[in-house]
């Protein structure tokens, strides 16, 4: 038995799958000031329809991490940068409290410019002083050569040993000093609340004997075990959206262009599969308007859901965007886009009369009549949906290319389905996939596509190895593993790639996920030969392998 | 403000050769250093996708012999596709500037392309020229060259064009490929004093180009208007640079962006991969995007490293001078040339194709129209150590060209067509119909772009 919990911000969804069908389903508001509770209520709930004891598999999903951050509610947290030559210094400036350094690395990780122990020992008492107790520590090219990061790491933990530390190369090292700085700081600022979430939920798992293994839901759509999440809180933000994308592809299967759209109350977001594979966003996740390191689906929301209120101004039709109640066949004071539905569909949604009474005394005093308000609405809705589809498949197609290869064959997404999920959906979608003239589907579970999204989620593992001959040094971009390379070994690409995957095989071994290394698969694979005057004297290569979102072996796809 | 467009297309599955300095390693590190700075993340850049330029883009430049697939390859189609797409952007103003650091580079490829010279096959800034004045209307356009090495490729193609401002500084051709771009380089007849070169002394500083920059590059421009400046922006000036002599740094190359504010900037040479390549691409596109470049600067260097000598200077001074005459003169002499040369104007010379060992001889007939800039007739015999001979006549009608002219080249191509013994290609490039033609004449094969 599997369990699944999305803990959204308007609801929390949770699921019993048996391996075959969803056997339970509960639904709750999600309490934002206590989500720990929600959470747990979510889970007696679902408790009583099983025994604890045949439970083996639990998967969170929880937006605790994003509320943190997007409420500001963290503790005062200090950066300290080595940016060395390049952007202006005050492009780093970006948060409070940051303090640059000296000591730079260039691109093929060589010291440039020494650190100055004066001025950091300066710097971290001032930081002492103010009371702060998080530090971010990063440098330009630290993923390259992390030796100074660590000189920092080791002088402020001489100096204030109960100093709680984060480095760069060890929590993005990617290519990319701006996004490793915001990165690494929100994730030193909310390690140490996410640390004590995970022991409440492991006291409160003990507590109802269950023993089963824990994961948490990541932006990109595959697990972690949750023990292994303290040292990498910011990998669940945006874990919602990915529950959802992850249940519609677990619902369908289809290895199809599909564009999943999960429309709920207030917004309706988007989100596309190639061949029924998740697209990642090509910049990573957003935070508070920062790009980060942080892997995530590509996600386009829109303030658009079946709650969201119709009026008449002057003459013409407008459907609002901020959600005001709910439908009027719920009970709702105006009507929305789910009445309009509702009327013109003869949906029987809640009470249907509701909506065509809502309607009618919407038009009064107006000279529309009931039908082209309801044809007007539906027009709207389709409209402002196929333009963020037909978008974003754009934005995707026009993606930058960096090899002659990519730019001959260039890219093309031809929309096959349109899979609906979420409230709304059965309502909307359909009428959407026949303007679009593609197939449609609203999956069975449809409604709760997110928790069992989140249960039959496989974990995933995503890593760049670098390596760099003639200097001698590989490095990855998970963890800052590293390691030096046998002067005078003559690489070839069949080596890198082992290299590549044993580090991947190690890894996966840490995080229990040993069983999927067999699974993984390369993504990128580039070999420059390293030449000066006209001898080859080294070669650098970037190699790229993942195990991709998936699924749980276990996992065959839902009966009804 | 408006943001700055920017393609950056490595080609990184290109090379001209594994050991050759336009090779997949070349803008390797320049990768590196734009990634982790984050520069695609700014909301000054804009960055774009490259697309292929189409063949007829190609052709409204180029008489590629035999045909354009023989001189291109893909990676060609995408660099010079770039540079159409930051034109398009510049144009449509959905940004202020842009730069396409791209390669393979152009500057080396003149109008006739029987191969390679200068690791160049065809002419990226031309192309992008004639795409702006057919798509645009555009027609007085500027191209400042910043490579070291000479721009004998884009200043033969606009050698007759009024419209076309050239200008390159590079070290001295008595001391560097290609060995031309001389003070006495001005012009055709009917555009002299369009083509403006700068021969530098080897080891002139930031403070020697600078100088050039500010008393004779942004004078001219001043006074010669164009509707587009477009910097054909090589990096081998820099101190590293392994193929030339000269000492700028990325700060000089900075400056001269930011003073010289080009429209549209494509990436010419520039070949010390490491040291210089990362950070004066970086400094390019801060100066372009108007971002502080204070900060920037290479490793190893030191802003009194290098020092122009009195004699050089000097040197330089008479030289802008010289050279501002040149262009100030320039409708007088024009005006001469009229009556000096009535009817037609006819001249000789020979191109050597480094890269590929081709020996050609070229013959080229203008004629010296009163209302336009004149069709041209070019015969032209090359030896390629694998095709053999080719002996090809090339009709050109230029872009703002007369009917008189149109039509009269028309029936030029019409009877060299029939030339068997004479010429195994005749193409005829009618740049105001925008068609190009092209004929086998064994096969009495035609093709129509």
């Amino acid at each position: 038995m599997l369990i699944g919990i999305d803990v959204g911000g308007t609801f929390t969804d949770g699921v019993i799958f048996d391996g075959k069908t969803v056997t339970a389903v509960v639904k709750h508001p999600t309490n934002n000031l206590d989500l720990k509770n929600t959470l747990l209520q979510v889970l007696d709930e679902l408790l009583a329809e099983v025994n604890p004891k045949d439970i083996h598999r639990i998967v969170l999903s929880t937006t605790l991490v994003t509320n943190m951050l997007a409420t500001g509610n963290v503790e005062r947290t200090a950066l300290l940068l080595m940016p060395g030559p390049g952007l202006p210094l005050d492009t780093y400036r970006i948060f409070d409290d940051t303090y640059l350094l000296k000591g730079s690395i260039d691109f093929r990780g060589r010291k440039t410019e020494a650190l100055d122990r004066k001025e950091i020992e300066k710097a971290v008492s001032q930081i002492q002083v103010q009371g702060i107790r998080k530090i971010a520590v990063v440098g330009k090219f630290s993923n390259r050569n992390s030796e100074y990061e660590k000189e920092v790491q080791k002088i402020i933990l001489d100096l204030f040993p109960a100093m709680e530390i984060s480095i760069g190369s060890e929590t993005a090292g990617q290519l990319n000093f701006l996004r490793r700085i915001v990165t690494t700081y929100y994730s030193v600022m909310t390690q140490s609340v996410w640390e004590s979430f995970i022991i409440e939920i492991e006291k409160a798992l003990q507590a109802r004997e269950i023993a089963a293994e824990v994961a948490v839901l990541k932006a990109d759509g595959g697990t972690m075990p949750l023990r292994l999440s303290r040292y990498k809180p910011c990998e669940t933000v945006f874990s919602g959206p990915a529950a959802s994308t992850m249940g519609a592809v677990a619902l369908v299967m289809k290895p199809r262009n599909t564009v999943v759209l999960d429309i709920g109350g207030t917004t309706s977001d988007i989100s596309l599969l190639i061949d029924g594979h998740p697209l990642y966003a090509s910049k990573g996740a957003r935070i508070g308007g920062h790009y980060t390191h942080i892997n995530a689906f590509s996600v386009r929301s829109l303030p658009l859901g079946g709650d969201s209120p119709i009026l008449i101004n002057n003459g013409e039709i407008c459907v609002e965007t901020k959600r005001l109640g709910s439908a009027a066949c719920f009970g709702g004071d105006q009507p929305t886009v789910t009445d309009v539905y509702n009327h013109k569909y003869m949906l029987g949604i809640g009470q249907q009369s509701e909506s065509s009474a809502s309607l009618t005394g919407l038009i009064q005093g107006s000279e529309l009549d009931i039908e082209r308000l309801c044809t007007g609405v539906e027009t709207i809705v389709l409209e402002r949906l196929q333009a963020a589809i037909e978008q974003m498949l754009q934005e995707w197609e026009n993606e930058p290319a960096y090899r002659v290869w990519e730019v001959v064959h260039g890219r093309k997404f031809d929309v096959q389905e349109i899979i609906g999920i979420g409230a709304a959906s059965p309502a909307i979608v359909p009428h959407l996939a026949q303007r679009m003239q593609v197939e449609c589907t609203i999956p069975a579970y449809a409604s709760v596509a997110n928790a069992l999204g989140a249960c039959v989620a496989r974990p995933t593992l995503s890593l760049k190895l670098h390596i760099d001959t003639q200097s001698g040094y590989y490095v990855l971009d998970q963890d800052g593993r590293k390691g030096s390379l046998p002067a005078g070994r003559n690489l070839q690409m069949q080596d890198a790639r082992e290299l590549a995957l044993q580090n991947l095989a190690e890894i996966a071994k840490l995080r229990g996920m040993d069983e999927y290394s067999a699974d993984a698969e390369f993504y990128l694979e580039e070999q420059f030969n390293v030449i000066r005057g006209w001898d080859t004297v080294g070669k650098i290569f970037d190699i790229g392998i993942q195990i991709a979102p998936g699924f749980i072996k276990e996992y065959q796809g839902v009966s009804r | 403000m408006k943001p700055t467009a920017l393609i950056f297309f490595p080609a990184f599955d290109w090379a001209i050769s594994p050991t050759h300095p336009e090779r997949e390693e070349r803008l390797l590190y320049t990768r590196d250093q734009i990634f982790e700075e984050g520069i695609m993340d700014l909301p000054q850049i804009r960055e774009y996708k490259p697309r292929m330029a189409a063949y007829k883009d190609i052709a409204r430049v180029h008489f590629c012999v035999p045909d354009i697939d023989a001189q291109i390859t893909e990676a060609h189609l995408v660099s010079a596709g770039s540079a159409l797409v930051i034109a398009d952007a510049v144009m449509t103003g959905e940004v202020a500037n842009g730069f396409a650091l791209v390669r393979p580079p152009g500057h080396h490829a003149m109008t006739v392309a029987h191969g390679n010279r200068g690791f160049c096959n065809i002419n990226n800034e031309a192309i992008m020229v004639e795409y702006l004045r057919k798509k645009y209307g555009l027609r007085k356009i500027a191209i400042v060259d910043t490579d070291v090495h000479h721009g004998d490729g884009t200043q033969e193609i606009f050698w007759h064009d009024p419209d076309i401002l050239f200008i390159s500084f590079h070290q001295d051709g008595r001391t560097l490929y290609p060995g031309t771009g001389f003070i006495e380089e001005l012009g055709g007849p009917l555009a002299h004093g369009s083509t403006i070169n700068v021969p530098l002394p080897p080891r002139t500083t930031d403070v020697g180009i600078h100088y050039v920059l500010d008393n004779l590059v942004l004078p001219i421009l001043a006074e010669f208007k164009p509707e587009l400046v477009v910097n054909s922006a090589g990096q081998d000036n820099h101190y590293s640079d392994p193929l030339a002599n000269m000492c700028f740094s990325a700060q000089g190359y900075a400056v001269l962006n930011s003073k010289l504010a080009p429209d549209v900037a494509v990436l010419e040479g520039g070949y010390s991969v490491e040291t210089a390549l990362p950070y004066v691409n970086l400094g390019i596109i801060m100066a372009m995007a108007g971002i502080d470049y204070s900060n920037l600067r290479e490793p190893d260097y030191s802003p009194t490293q290098f020092k122009e000598s009195p004699r050089n200077m000097e040197y330089i001074k008479e030289l802008v001078n010289t050279q501002l005459a040149n262009f100030r003169g320039r409708e007088e002499v024009i005006k001469a040339n009229r009556l000096k040369y009535p009817g037609d104007y006819t001249y000789y010379k020979k191109i050597f194709y480094d890269t590929d060992g081709i020996h050609e001889e070229q013959s080229t007939q203008l004629h010296m129209c009163e209302h336009c800039a004149g069709y041209r007739v070019s015969k032209s015999t090359a030896q390629h150590p694998r095709w053999g001979l080719n002996r090809v006549l090339c009709v050109s009608v230029p872009t703002y060209g007369c009917p008189e002219c149109q039509a009269q080249a028309q029936r030029i191509y019409a009877e060299k067509c029939k030339e068997v013994r004479n010429f195994n290609y005749v193409y005829l490039q009618d740049r105001v119909s925008d068609v190009y033609r092209c004929t086998d004449t064994a096969l009495s094969l035609e093709t129509v772009l």
